[in-house]
């Protein structure tokens, strides 16, 4: 690597020697750090971009083209005159009271201009269901991701020195991190109440248990799944920046920014008509940046700076303090007769929830819906339960659920077609929905194309001539 | 000793949830050289999105998709949309992209209708023309009537509108209803390669064939299917955040396994002839369900190898070897 640096190093000595050659006399010439490159004026053009009709055509993105030669702006990329920088000092306890916070030592530092806690945020809290998360914590801190304070600087390398100098007093409080053991009698109740279980859903159809009675086999399995995090390229970024009429604009990677900037009114008790939001483009979402997160910090930093206030997260904050997939602990029990036809399937789900409810309403949800997988099944039970943990908050994540009841619901099958001694193909054939199949929730579907999806991926692959 | 192993994994998986309202609005302003300007609320977040939303207007308007240039994501400028979640763009704003442009495309079939002397409903917007129906050879260029309309009948040619799938609230009892407007469908199979000295799981090959309806841009809904196929199998075989005392101890990428192009099999992609009448031009989405079956299907070819049934993910080599161990010594 040594090599490659100084290869560059002395192609871009040679490329300043050349430049200053070509140079009029007594203009000192400097390579700026990023040599624009240069592109043809006359581009290439994909033919598929200029066909009619449009749909159906593989054209190409024109964004595409903007990655390649580096000319997209991602927020890293955004500077504005006068800008600072912010960092977020997160929770040393999974579960605890915060007794202080003293930031006086961080403000006194060089290069410090400000520092925010969360007694200073308008309305501290938000969440696209429950509203119960606080943008910084100022009472309990119920995960280790919390943010407790933040900090504006010159640099951000000030800044992360600055979350050194700041003293928090904590009085610790009993944590529990199993989802199953959160339900206990005895567990801390992790946001007060009677019960940590925040969210539940139930789907009925049929008569299950009458169903298993006359099934020829039960099969009974626990399936459970972990903890995954987006890890999009771009992690959580923002900009915010006060104007002189008091109105805010703030660029961020947030993928809805209809409902981000409903979020941000909120928290900062603003009319909407005095937020700006501007979604750049995203370096990856995948579902986890459905939500704020400092921007409404920013703002706070840039109302009192008067600067524009930057803050990008660090690979770390991505994964402690951004939204992570709920893991599922699964319980399956299906009811078959001997041809392998499912006349029964009763499912019980519990969801790790993590220490704020987030996205888990959707996911709950879509999760339950979906869970006795895409087949005619008469009779069905799901119950499904949502349990705060002092761990790493759950949201969205691509498929909501799905992922982890697929693996269920598709080993099982597996499961059942091997006890069988039934083909796994013509056993999802006999059991998949087709047109006008009725859902778990007696949804009448349309647009159905399992069967068509199954019998074309099992061509393809071979499935048939298949030697081990 | 390397043992061979073949699993498959079907799924469905709905688009456009309607147990709340989901909306989106749209713009489609047709400029007077006949190209136009879109302005969305969803926000490009790397799936090619505004790829699809332009070629989506182009379509109602009859232009190719680069005469279509896409404004997305300003609060001050682009109407309200739900946002880049639940794999939605494609068919909630699509639906609200195409019926804002065929209401431009609207004032522009009144305008060539005295110019071609047909009735407006006799019009189509095909090849750049509006053209009357069934006789392509009575036509003008698009960009004539768009011209004409705005600055001799000042009528310029824009179009807004919205999006809902109907609202339907579930029976909170039985959770019985109607919650999403539509699914897609899909399969995947897996070949792997198992060590059974070391549970080491290699995946060879995914034969992916997914119903989105109407592919739209078939390239980007071949690029969604090999992104979720890779987070599938990261899914499957190597991510999981890990924990003590609350803590976690991988939050890294050092430590944090993940799929690399050098984990990643071989993939092949097969899209299932479809159309659903309630999307644009018949779509539906692409985005989730890409990822859903790939690790069930991993799942069950590694069963199909060596005999374990993992039971709780990741599937990672300790795990697979325990499982081999366990039945060696049954």
């Amino acid at each position: 690597m040594a090599t490659r640096t100084k290869d560059v190093q002395t192609d871009a000595d040679e490329l300043v020697t050349a430049r200053e050659a070509r140079a009029p006399a007594k203009q000192p010439l400097t390579l700026p750090a990023d040599d624009p490159v240069a592109f043809p004026l006359q581009l290439p053009e994909s033919k598929a971009r200029l066909q009619t009709p449009a749909v159906g055509q593989r054209a190409t993105r024109p964004d595409g083209r903007l990655h390649g030669l580096g000319q997209t702006q991602y927020i890293d990329d955004l500077t504005f005159p006068h800008m600072i920088h912010a960092k977020v000092l997160r929770s040393e306890h999974a579960h605890a009271r915060i007794v202080s916070i003293d930031t006086s030592s961080a403000e006194a530092m060089p290069g410090v201009l400000a520092t925010l806690t969360g007694k200073e945020i308008p309305r501290n809290s938000f969440g696209p269901t429950l509203q119960d998360q606080p943008v910084l914590a100022d009472d309990v801190v119920r995960h280790r991701g919390d943010g407790v304070a933040a900090v504006a600087a010159v640099t951000e390398q000030i800044a992360a020195d600055a979350l050194e100098k700041i003293k928090v007093e904590y009085e610790p409080l009993r944590p529990v991190f199993d989802p199953l053991e959160a339900l206990g009698d005895d567990a801390p109740r992790i946001h007060g109440g009677d019960t940590n279980i925040y969210a539940s859903k139930v789907i009925k159809k049929g008569d299950v248990e009458k169903a298993f009675a006359e099934s020829d086999h039960v099969f009974e399995r626990r399936y459970q799944t972990q903890m995954v995090e987006h890890v999009p390229l771009e992690p959580h970024a923002s900009i915010a920046s006060w104007d002189g009429n008091g109105r805010v604009s703030i660029w961020s990677s947030l993928g809805r920014i209809t409902l981000g900037r409903e979020d941000l009114a909120r928290t900062l008790e603003l009319p909407q008509s005095k937020i700006r939001l501007i979604g750049t483009i995203v370096g990856g979402n995948f579902g986890g940046k459905n939500e704020i997160t400092n921007e409404p910090i920013l703002a706070m930093l840039s109302r009192k700076t008067g600067r524009p206030v930057k803050s990008v997260f660090t690979r770390g904050d991505e994964f402690v303090s951004s939204t992570i997939r709920h893991p599922f602990t699964m319980d399956y029990k299906t009811g078959v007769m001997n041809d392998g036809t499912i006349i029964a399937r009763k499912i019980r789900i519990i969801l790790d929830g993590g220490a704020y409810c987030s996205w888990t309403g959707t996911t709950i949800g879509k999760g339950s819906i979906l869970a006795p997988g895409p087949y005619n099944i008469d009779n069905i039970h799901v119950e499904a339960y949502a349990v705060y943990t002092n761990k790493t908050t759950t949201g969205a994540m691509r498929g909501f659920g799905a992922p982890q009841v697929c693996f269920a619901y598709e080993s099982q099958m597996d499961e059942i077609a091997h006890k069988l001694g039934i083909d796994p193909l013509e056993i999802r054939l006999k059991n998949a929905f087709s047109e006008g199949s009725s859902s778990p929730t007696s949804q009448t579907l349309q647009a159905v194309a399992i069967k068509e999806s199954l019998n074309q991926a099992a061509q393809r692959f071979g499935w048939k001539e298949w030697q081990a | 000793m390397i043992k061979r192993g073949r699993g498959m994994a079907c799924m469905w998986y709905p688009i456009g949830f309607t147990v709340a309202a989901n909306p989106s609005a749209a713009t489609v302003k047709v400029n007077t050289d006949g190209t136009a300007t879109v302005l969305t609320g969803t926000v490009e977040t790397g799936q090619g999105a505004l790829t699809v939303l332009g070629q989506i207007a182009a379509q109602a308007l009859g232009i190719a998709t680069d005469d279509v240039h896409v404004v997305s994501a300003d609060t001050d400028t682009t109407p309200m949309d739900t946002g880049a979640i639940a794999s939605r763009t494609t068919y909630v704003t699509g639906n609200a992209v195409m019926l804002a442009a065929e209401k431009a495309r609207d004032i522009l079939f009144q305008a060539a209708a005295p110019l071609l002397e047909v009735p407006p409903d006799q019009l189509e917007a095909r090849d750049r023309k509006i053209q009357v129906l069934g006789f392509p050879s009575k036509s003008v260029d698009i960009g004539t009537v768009a011209q004409h309309s705005e600055t001799v009948l000042g009528a310029p040619s824009i179009g807004s509108a919205s999006y809902n799938p109907p609202t339907v609230p579930m029976d909170p009892e039985t959770g019985q209803g109607k919650p999403f407007n539509t699914y897609v469908y899909a399969t995947q199979i897996a070949e792997v390669e198992v060590d059974d000295e070391t549970g080491e799981v290699e995946v060879k090959r995914i034969v992916a064939v997914h119903d989105c309806g109407t592919p739209i841009n078939p390239m980007l809904v071949e690029g969604q299917i090999e992104g979720g196929i890779s987070m599938g199998v990261g899914f499957a075989l190597q991510e999981e955040i890990l924990f003590k005392d609350g803590a976690q101890i991988n939050p890294n990428l050092t430590n944090y396994i993940m799929p690399t192009s050098l984990d990643m099999p071989e993939i092949e992609v097969e899209l299932v002839d479809n159309y659903d009448p309630t999307g644009p031009f018949g779509a539906k989405g692409a985005g989730e369900p890409t990822a859903v079956p790939t690790a069930a299907a991993i799942m069950n070819a590694i069963h199909d190898a060596v005999g374990v049934r993992i039971t709780s993910l990741p599937a990672t080599a300790e795990k697979v070897l325990g499982g081999i161990l366990e039945l060696q010594a049954s």
